[in-house]
């Protein structure tokens, strides 16, 4: 068992952020483990966001890749009026800041995004950006994503967002 | 006064000849959008928040009636006021935060101070301002609300003092209220956690969707999929839904199923059959509502309720909880506040239950509003003006529709201006009228 570098962890990112931009949703999907959290809290006030999101509302909190599948499915069925015109996506990742935890059996890693979206369908772009806190973990020697959390600093939703826009 | 559109020409309600319809430049006139703003929104009831946002002396929230700012103050005796949110001074808005609590409010230009009940406590360098008697005269608080009120917790203000009671303007809809405050003896609360998003269409488009029983099947074809693989597969990591073991909104359903209520100064209820179930997070209190309200109150509360109080306010409890505040901003962009509502003193289980149905159906990253704002903004490019003026969404139900209720509203005592009663594949849209009605009313000043 190897520990992840800073490197191998920001490399890790932008392949996820690649698989978005590309479309490829099933390899996205493989990147994370079978009972990964993916937690996008909501804003509470100006400035503090959600914090137990089993007593306080979140914009998303999935606790199972399962959930992440039926997005996905979602996504590509013909008859979702949101998902009919798919927008084009650009993931920037920035600022990744890697921490081993447990001894290096898994890691923590902070960094920051922007996502460009070009709603096709509206002729609109939008920006949405803030920071992840991903969590590694090695599954039959590769590195899955056990928890990802998604702190979105925009305060207002153009429409809808997805979980390829986020 | 607008002279290019009369009254009879926005809404063609002739029903001795089975007509009501809406013309589509409501939806996008630059000229009536700002009319709305004043004769609408400025100028009757709208909904501005609920007691429990400022619970504490000092507790304060801001908001907006049509354009004009707000701040809904708890001042330190522990009364909830409403005030313009505007210093005398210029015309500043005093408080920039969405919520917090303060006994005093700074300007931020020119430092005039104002305490948590709106009265003017500080004019910087006021004795050397060589004022003149004019300035003296004037009023230096906060400018009140005309009118503002309560109704179990629920706050209503009106810039127009010119308008009926609070109690007359909800009416009946005080008993729709009722079944969401009564499910708890400590009433409801919102759940830490706003979500606010925006479509770009008008809002009336929102007004009516709350209320649109023919769409479920059509607009979320794809959330139903998932709801019903996942009645399959009964996998442990998905959130159970309200509406899987329910067929009021399936056309295969036999019998009545649901129906729709409309009320005096533009209310609504499209409400549907929906069983005491576990599914919902309402069921750890079944027993102790039904021997505290009866059976017919307490199965009332477990029916799918949708409730539009003309015309910012709606209550959702469908696929959860929801409570949601309209603010049109321009005639094609409008804005949602969102949260959702809960019975306060619920179970740590039931409450985490509500959370993530909500967030699964409500959330505009969730499964089920994306289809519905996106269609919404598809209507808006049909909005254009063209040849043919007049839309056709008001007409389902027309000929089902009866003055009075019926035996299934009769069971809560509530007494609609009319009803319908729907089989599965009837989804009123008569009770759109409603909304049109009230809208006409509060125009008639400027329109002929």
């Amino acid at each position: 068992m190897t520990a992840l570098g800073s490197a191998d962890a920001a490399a890790f990112l932008y392949r996820e952020a690649l698989l978005l931009d590309r479309g490829d949703y099933d390899a996205w999907l493989e990147l994370y483990t079978p009972d990964c959290l993916f937690w996008m809290p909501a804003w509470r006030d100006d400035g503090t966001q959600t914090e137990d999101p089993d007593r306080e509302l979140s914009l998303i909190f999935y606790r199972g890749r399962r959930n992440l599948e039926d997005r996905v499915q979602r996504i590509r069925s013909p008859v979702s009026a949101a998902s009919r015109v798919m927008p084009r996506v650009a993931h920037m990742i920035g600022n990744v800041l890697a921490e081993p935890v447990d001894g290096g059996t898994r890691v923590r890693i902070d960094s920051s995004f922007i996502v460009n979206v070009q709603d096709i369908r509206s002729h609109r772009t939008h920006a949405y950006f803030g920071r992840y806190e991903h969590e590694l973990r090695l599954e039959n020697g590769a590195w899955k994503i056990s928890q990802k959390i998604i702190r979105l600093m925009n305060d207002v939703v153009p429409t809808m967002v997805d979980v390829y826009g986020i | 006064m607008l002279k290019r559109f009369a009254l009879r020409d926005l809404v063609d309600d002739r029903p001795q000849d089975g007509v009501f319809r809406i013309n589509r430049a409501m939806f996008r006139d630059p000229e009536l959008f700002a009319l709305e703003m004043k004769y609408v929104f400025e100028g009757g009831w709208v909904f501005v928040g609920l007691a429990s946002q400022a619970g504490n002396p000092h507790d304060y929230f801001t908001g907006s009636i049509g354009r004009v700012p707000i701040v809904v103050s708890r001042d330190g005796k522990g009364e909830l006021r409403c005030f313009v949110n505007a210093c005398p001074h210029k015309g500043v808005r005093l408080v920039q935060k969405l919520c917090g609590n303060a006994s005093r409010h700074v300007c931020p230009y020119h430092a005039w101070t104002f305490d948590s009940a709106g009265v003017n406590r500080f004019i910087k360098w006021r004795s050397g301002g060589c004022y003149a008697a004019g300035f003296e005269q004037e009023n230096h608080d906060l400018a009140s609300v005309a009118r503002f009120g309560e109704y179990r917790g629920f706050l209503f203000a009106s810039l127009n003092p010119n308008v009926p009671s609070l109690e007359e303007f909800l009416g009946e809809t005080r008993k729709l209220l009722d079944l969401v405050v009564d499910k708890s003896p400590d009433g409801i609360e919102l759940v830490p956690g706003r979500v606010c998003f925006t479509y770009q269409a008008n809002w009336k488009m929102q007004l009516e969707n709350c209320a649109d029983q023919y769409h479920f099947t059509s607009t979320h074809p794809s959330y139903i999929r998932i709801l019903e693989q996942r009645a399959r597969e009964q996998a442990a990591e998905v959130v159970r839904s309200t509406l899987g073991g329910t067929s009021f909104w399936q056309e295969e359903a036999s019998g009545i199923v649901g129906g729709s209520c409309s009320f005096d100064h533009g209310h609504a209820l499209n409400w549907g059959i929906m069983p005491v179930s576990n599914d919902q997070p309402d069921f750890e209190r079944a027993e102790g509502l039904a021997r505290e309200h009866g059976v017919a109150k307490r199965n009332w509360m477990f029916n799918m309720r949708n409730v539009t109080i003309f015309p910012n306010l709606q209550i959702a409890e469908n696929a959860s909880s929801q409570m949601r505040v309209i603010r049109p901003i321009a005639p094609d962009l409008t804005e949602m506040q969102t949260w959702c509502i809960a019975p306060k003193g619920e179970s740590a289980r039931a409450r985490t239950l509500r959370i993530r149905q909500y967030e699964d159906f409500f959330n505009p990253t969730g499964m089920a509003t994306p289809d519905d704002t996106v269609c919404y903004e598809e209507a808006q490019y049909g909005m254009a003006e063209q040849e043919r003026p007049w839309l056709q969404g008001h007409a389902r139900g027309f000929a089902a529709s009866v003055a009075g209720g019926n035996n299934y509203v009769d069971l809560i005592d509530l007494k609609p201006a009319r009803s319908v009663l729907s089989n599965a594949s009837l989804a009123d849209e008569s009770l759109f009228a409603s909304y049109y009605r009230a809208w006409a009313a509060r125009m008639a000043e400027a329109l002929t």
